[in-house]
């Protein structure tokens, strides 16, 4: 068992955000009907035995606080270790520039001076995948690295995330976007303790750099033994709409959903007491995952509902995702669209997005 | 601590064993519920619902399941200091070791534990029922009609009432007169099994019980004719609500069935007392291209590729392509293969039913399948 503990940040700004993520971070971006993102780097985490994780918290953080509360979820409510909710810089959560930045990391020290694990691993939330952690430190352990950087040939082209110039095995450039093909970051590193230690003092006067591009951007990075390993498993990279609407009907399909939360290492989340979902008599539904305490008069085809939404007689919901709460009325219509929380959707509305323009209907403050 | 004003003592040590192949595993408290719960669960988010936050819990029966369900209370907001659950299983002493012979038998080994949280009313409950009660309005009618016991009754059927311990009452609702399954009933009022006591009276009574061998060491025996004898003030609660006791497969299979239709008898979704469990949290289920779903429970990390009618399906349960469940309760995690059939059956948590294979009958008694059985296709 190699001795890790986590830091997950939550408090970065994105190149395109999305009306989505207007009133709650992107940690607590609910995904498909149950979780919300920040689930996933907590739970590649805790299921490499992880028991000590740092959160650092972005500044609208209430959604994100009621979501981990205690961490006791994740099983991190411990006496030893566990959670810790700690603060993020007051300044750049607005511009986009890098996830782990070096100000965070020296305002937050004292995580890495207080516990004794030898490594570090850093995540953060805007991309989802499942990966198995305890062999990335297995694998960073025996190849000696200082730096594992968990990377992708990229399957398509994202503005957002941090390609990466390999030669001859070495980082030795890298820019934010990628193109197919490219090499690309996923924001999943692992590092030793006390390297991290003498990096945060090394580049506290460039504390607004991100840190894997302040070891690029300096050289430093060609000191360091960095192992970049590829991924090759199902992941979504979420920083627009597009990407979130995408990454939720991937999970239509059932072997996706089975890679992305597998039995042996399915991802955690807050628990709720839903009663199972009610079909009523009459109801239809296809192709669709539908999470506990919906109820279903009408037709659903195609989409994805999260907890405690009512679609009322004659109405249709088609190639849409459905968040917490919301009702669709009798004979109301929504296809090619997300509808954020809160919402409710008067008799006999059509809310039509396409394909190509997916229609985006606001969270609704309760 | 100021002095507690009301502990709950459940009574959750039975087998339940006309429930057949259902609890060849587990208690019956533990046995799993309308697709994500336990029996279990209702009694004790009740006492949440009701502000009583300390409940002993007796356990006997096969009781690791439900042990590790109960956990520290904490599903139910029950793990407070000073509070909360308190597993309360038979257990030895300098003068040896008994088992629980009955339900007062059960509480009267426990009277140290009522005595270490001292309150002044307790409150006796069965882990095997289902109903939504606030238990507060019962304790107010209790010390409104200064009452040293009362009972919780509802009226039942008039053909059905020789099957209940039946209270005969006056108008005030003061019990005159407890029949156990009389032949002839005077009154429709059947006792539930819920009881509240002035403690010290029930601590004195039981200890009294317990000397006496002739005693079978039962409330509805022994305890509330002693009391009644001897002119003690025994009152009735009258609750009118939706209550099972499912006590055989087929009154099980009923209970699950009245939470589907357009109007259920029991209504689930209650924000205002929610029925809270300890169930693990899985993503939403996914409902295939060719599934057909018409009035059904489904639980979240289901796989429905299949037809399901008039069912409810628990946590992680499988419906295979062309495959069919009519009337039935799946378990969790059990598995009906491609193109098999299930009518009218509870499928016990892991159970299987082997692609192709047929089980069940729609004018037969309904079939109960126990946990992790697999059924395979008969050879044609």
């Amino acid at each position: 068992m190699q001795k890790a503990l986590g830091l997950i940040t939550a408090n970065y700004g994105i190149a395109t955000p999305s009306v989505l993520v207007e009133n709650r971070p992107v940690a607590s971006l609910p995904f498909l009907g149950r979780f919300r993102l920040v689930d996933f780097p907590l739970s590649n985490m805790v299921n490499a035995g992880i028991r000590t994780v740092g959160l650092i918290m972005p500044p609208n953080y209430r959604s994100l606080i009621d979501h981990v509360g205690s961490g006791k979820d994740w099983d991190l409510d411990r006496k030893e270790g566990g959670l810790f909710v700690m603060p993020g810089s007051p300044f750049g959560t607005s511009r986009q520039g890098g996830r782990f930045l070096v100000r965070d990391l020296v305002l937050n020290r004292q995580l890495f001076e207080r516990n004794s694990e030898d490594y570090v691993v850093l995540s953060t939330c805007n991309i989802i995948f499942n990966a198995d952690v305890k062999s990335l430190l297995e694998k960073h352990v025996s190849s000696g690295a200082d730096l594992t950087l968990v990377t992708r040939k990229m399957a398509e082209a994202n503005p957002s995330v941090l390609g990466l110039t390999i030669e001859d095995g070495k980082v030795v450039g890298k820019k934010f976007g990628v193109d197919f093909g490219d090499t690309g970051f996923l924001d999943l590193a692992i590092i030793n303790r006390e390297l991290l230690l003498k990096l945060v003092d090394t580049f506290s006067a460039m504390e607004d750099k991100d840190l894997i591009c302040a070891l690029v951007e300096t050289g430093e990075v060609r000191h360091l033994n960095v192992q970049c390993v590829n991924f090759d498993g199902y992941y979504a990279a979420i920083f627009d709409t597009d990407h979130y609407y995408r990454a939720s009907m991937d999970q239509l399909n059932p072997k996706v959903l089975a890679e992305l939360s597998p039995k042996e290492r399915f991802i955690k989340t807050k628990a709720h007491d839903n009663a199972p979902a009610k079909y009523e008599p009459g109801s239809h539904v296809t192709n669709s995952l539908v999470a506990a305490g919906d109820r279903i008069y009408g037709s659903v085809t195609d989409s994805v509902l999260s907890r405690d939404v009512i679609v009322e007689t004659g109405a249709t919901v088609r190639n849409s995702i459905v968040m917490q709460g919301v009702v669709i009325r009798a004979g109301a219509l929504v296809t090619n669209a997300i509808i954020d929380r809160g919402n409710v959707i008067a008799p006999g509305t059509e809310l039509r997005g396409t394909n190509d323009d997916i229609l985006v209907l606001g969270k609704v403050s309760e | 601590m100021s002095k507690k004003e009301c502990v709950a003592m459940l009574l959750a040590g039975g087998q339940g064993s006309r429930l057949k192949a259902l609890t060849n595993k587990v208690a019956k408290p533990a046995v799993s519920f309308g697709g994500k719960y336990r029996i279990i669960d209702f009694v004790l988010s009740n006492c949440a619902n009701s502000g009583i936050t300390t409940v002993g819990v007796l356990t006997q029966y096969r009781p690791y399941l439900l042990h590790s369900y109960l956990g520290t209370g904490e599903a139910w907001d029950l793990d407070e200091r000073g509070a909360g659950v308190a597993i309360l299983p038979p257990y030895a002493t300098q003068k040896g070791g008994a088992w629980y012979a009955g339900t007062a038998d059960a509480i009267t080994q426990n009277i140290g534990y009522l005595e270490e949280q001292d309150p002044e009313y307790t409150l006796i409950l069965s882990g095997d029922q289902l109903y939504r009660m606030n238990y507060g309005e019962m304790l107010a009618v209790h010390k409104k009609n200064n009452a040293d016991l009362t009972v919780a009754v509802m009226p039942v059927d008039w053909s059905e009432a020789s099957r209940f311990g039946i209270m005969n009452c006056d108008d005030e609702g003061r019990i005159v007169e407890f029949e156990e399954k009389p032949a002839q009933p005077k009154s429709n009022l059947a006792s539930m099994g819920i009881y509240i006591f002035n403690t010290d009276l029930l601590v004195r009574t039981l200890e009294a019980d317990a000397q006496d061998a002739s005693s079978e060491h039962d409330f509805g025996k022994n305890i509330i004719p002693t009391l009644l004898a001897a002119g003690k003030r025994l009152y009735t609660y009258q609750f009118k609500d939706y209550w099972r006791d499912v006590g055989t497969v087929a009154s099980f299979h009923e209970a699950n069935m009245e939470l589907l239709g357009e109007q259920p008898a029991f209504d689930l979704y209650s924000t205002e007392a929610p029925i809270m469990s300890n169930a693990s949290t899985r993503p939403p289920a996914y409902v295939g291209h060719y599934a057909d779903v018409d009035d059904a429970l489904i639980a979240n990390g289901c796989t429905i590729l299949g037809h399901v009618k008039h069912s409810v399906v628990s946590i992680d349960a499988y419906v295979g392509e062309r495959a069919t469940v009519i009337d039935s309760v799946l378990f969790p995690g059990a598995r009906v293969e491609d193109g098999a059939t299930v009518v009218n059956v509870v499928l016990g948590t892991n159970a299987v039913v082997k692609e192709g294979a047929t089980l069940g009958d729609p004018k037969e008694e309904t079939i109960a399948i126990g946990d992790d059985d697999v059924i395979e296709k008969e050879a044609e």
